[in-house]
């Protein structure tokens, strides 16, 4: 059989969750055996044979043989809206991982102060989850979440387990909300107040919105967290995940191979990237 | 081993070349020239400014099929790596050099493994110009009028018969099984030295200053005045980008029969230059205005490439420069941002 780096590997739908009104949680199992290794912010290459393809982080963590994966997927155009008619047993193509993912060798014994606006806690709630698998392997940990609103929320059960989680700390701001709401209300980095981090031995992940990041790493900076501590992953056009279709370039890199994890410091030198 | 062929003997050659492959050979179209495939040997005309499309999209074609695949059946699908028995003839020195560059970008793991089955599938002949082939060209600048691989067989002319350079196994075959060539001599190799003497001659420099230090220059440059001025005049119509020999982004599109059932994924080629290029699914679009876009192809040629591959990568045929219907120019670009620094990039 011909070869190709874009030929998808067989997959099908065992799951469905619906997290929101446009969020969907999809499992989905690898087939003929496939054990899929990856690393948390990661991602996949998601196709619909007739319809496309697109680029989808992983929301699982790497913790099992890997024969399944979850994706957390935003009905947004023509290809995640077809994503979201899919029904329980339905094939679809694969394609990956691609990227290089979190750094995990980097942050044994530190502590993590990870960053999630919206759609952002798709790729970390991978990084969350096998963080508090390992928990013995990590200083203190700090979860700060932003939403648009109470009903935006991801992952809302997990998220009362992480804040029912003595050995994590997990604030949330959401922008607006009614007066039922007991948490904070008001952009992500109102939560800064709440964190106490000792800046020489803090890693921070930070994923969100184009326009969350410069806030956010203005934060960071002012606790002291060092340029090269502070990871962030990217969002950009993808077609290939081959670093050829030329989609995904940030200056001289190409996100699909380079990213989408970089530290501040190497985005900073991209002008492109913030 | 090197031989000659006579002038009345090419439509002979290619002839016997049309018994084993598809020959693609420049031929005039409206006034210009276009790399088309040919099953008459007089079509070919050897002497031809810039051919519309380069060469290297016979090799990367638009619309290559990468997959075909069934609905209903998964284990139909099937990556297709098309290969295409062709010979390129009469390939100037600067679509040598930029095939070159192709075959380094699209060979680099994870490979592009359609360009390769085709790369591997090609035979290139290419063809010495004798002096510059336009005026706004700037091959010689950087070198890349001179072409040192990337080819099979490579033809000088040498006023009433061609020389002929075999460089690889592949040509030599070709020259054993025709009946046409004969073995250079003596005064061959004279005239041939005479005519690569008087050509280098020739060629003018279009770039002020060092040459060596454009992609230092150009990233000092980088928030200088004439991405806007240029972004201003660019209407993001992608043209640069369709002509450019080293121009290899793509977009991926499905198709399906009218069955319902069976289908193909294929790519197209896309451009840096149009506006949704960087579009993402939230409606960002992550190069926005053009000026940041005129500035990335520029910037992609000349640091992003040559950073990563130790040289330009553009060739300098001026496809972009003729085809852009805003006289946006990259010449003058690369001579605004030397002139502005007196051409000291930071090393």
């Amino acid at each position: 059989m011909e070869s190709s780096n874009l030929l998808p590997r067989s997959a099908t739908i065992v799951d469905i969750r619906q997290l929101t009104d446009k969020e969907k949680l999809f499992t989905v199992r690898i087939n003929n055996g496939g054990g899929f290794q990856y690393r948390p912010c990661q991602f996949v290459i998601f196709s619909m044979f007739g319809i496309g393809e697109a680029p989808i982080s992983i929301s699982s963590a790497p913790l099992d043989s890997g024969e399944t994966i979850e994706l957390c997927i935003r009905s947004a155009g023509n290809l995640t809206g077809a994503i979201h008619k899919l029904s329980l047993n339905d094939r679809i193509g694969i394609r990956g991982p691609f990227g290089n993912g979190f750094p995990l060798e980097r942050i044994d014994g530190k502590d993590i102060l990870i960053v999630a606006g919206g759609l952002g806690l798709a790729p970390l709630r991978s990084l969350i989850n096998y963080i508090i698998h390992h928990r013995w392997k990590y200083g203190k940990v700090t979860i700060l979440i932003g939403a648009k609103q109470p009903k935006d929320i991801l992952f809302k059960e997990e998220i009362l387990r992480w804040e029912n989680d003595s050995s994590v700390e997990t604030y949330i701001a959401v922008d607006i909300a009614e007066t039922s709401w007991t948490r904070h209300v008001g952009v992500i980095t109102g939560l800064f107040k709440y964190v106490d981090v000792d800046p020489l031995n803090t890693i921070a992940a930070v994923v969100g919105p184009p326009v969350m990041y410069r806030f956010v790493v203005a934060e960071l900076l002012a606790k002291g967290i060092f340029e090269g501590n502070i990871f962030m992953s990217f969002e950009r056009r993808m077609r290939c995940g081959i670093g050829k279709c030329g989609h995904c370039q940030i200056n001289g890199i190409y996100l699909c191979q380079n990213g989408p994890v970089l530290s501040y410091r190497d985005a900073r030198k991209l002008q492109e990237a913030l | 081993m090197d031989v000659v062929l006579e002038y009345s003997d090419v439509e002979k050659f290619i002839r016997e070349l049309l018994n084993d492959y598809d020959v693609i050979a420049p031929v005039e179209k409206d006034n210009r020239y276009i790399f088309d495939q040919i099953d008459d040997p007089s079509k070919i005309v050897c002497q031809y400014d810039t051919t519309l499309l380069p060469p290297v999209k016979w090799i990367y074609p638009n619309n290559e099929v990468l997959l075909r695949f069934k609905l209903s059946d998964f284990t139909e699908t099937k990556a297709v790596n098309a290969r295409r028995n062709q010979v390129l003839v009469f390939v100037h020195p600067c679509d040598i050099n930029a095939i070159n560059i192709m075959d380094e970008i699209l060979a680099e793991e994870p490979a592009d493994t359609n360009y390769l089955a085709r790369r591997r599938s090609t035979i290139i002949i290419g063809y010495d110009c004798a002096c510059p082939c336009r005026e706004n060209i700037l091959c010689f600048d950087k070198g890349y009028h001179n072409a040192d691989k990337g080819f099979d067989l490579y033809f000088t002319d040498l006023g009433n018969r061609f020389f002929v350079n075999t460089a690889t196994d592949a040509g030599r075959a070709i020259v054993e099984k025709s009946t046409v060539f004969n073995k250079a001599g003596y005064s061959d190799k004279t005239d041939l030295m005479k005519i690569k003497w008087e050509r280098e001659t020739t060629f003018k420099k279009k770039v002020h200053g060092d040459i060596n230090r454009l992609s230092h220059v150009l990233k000092d440059a980088y928030d200088d005045g004439i991405w806007e001025i240029e972004g201003k005049k660019c209407l993001s119509c992608g043209a640069c980008n369709i002509v450019c020999p080293t121009c290899y982004c793509f977009d991926v599109v499905d198709e399906m029969c009218p069955d319902m059932e069976m289908g193909l994924r294929y790519r197209k080629w896309d451009g840096c230059q149009l506006h949704d290029f960087c579009k993402v699914a939230s409606g960002e679009t992550f190069r926005e205005k053009a000026a940041g876009r005129v500035r990335h192809r520029v910037l992609k040629k000349e640091v992003y490439l040559k950073k990563r591959f130790g040289r330009s990568g553009c060739v300098g045929c001026g496809r972009c420069i003729e085809h852009c219907i805003a006289d946006i120019s990259i010449i003058d670009i690369f001579n605004h941002v030397m002139e502005r620094t007196g051409g000291h990039g930071e090393l």
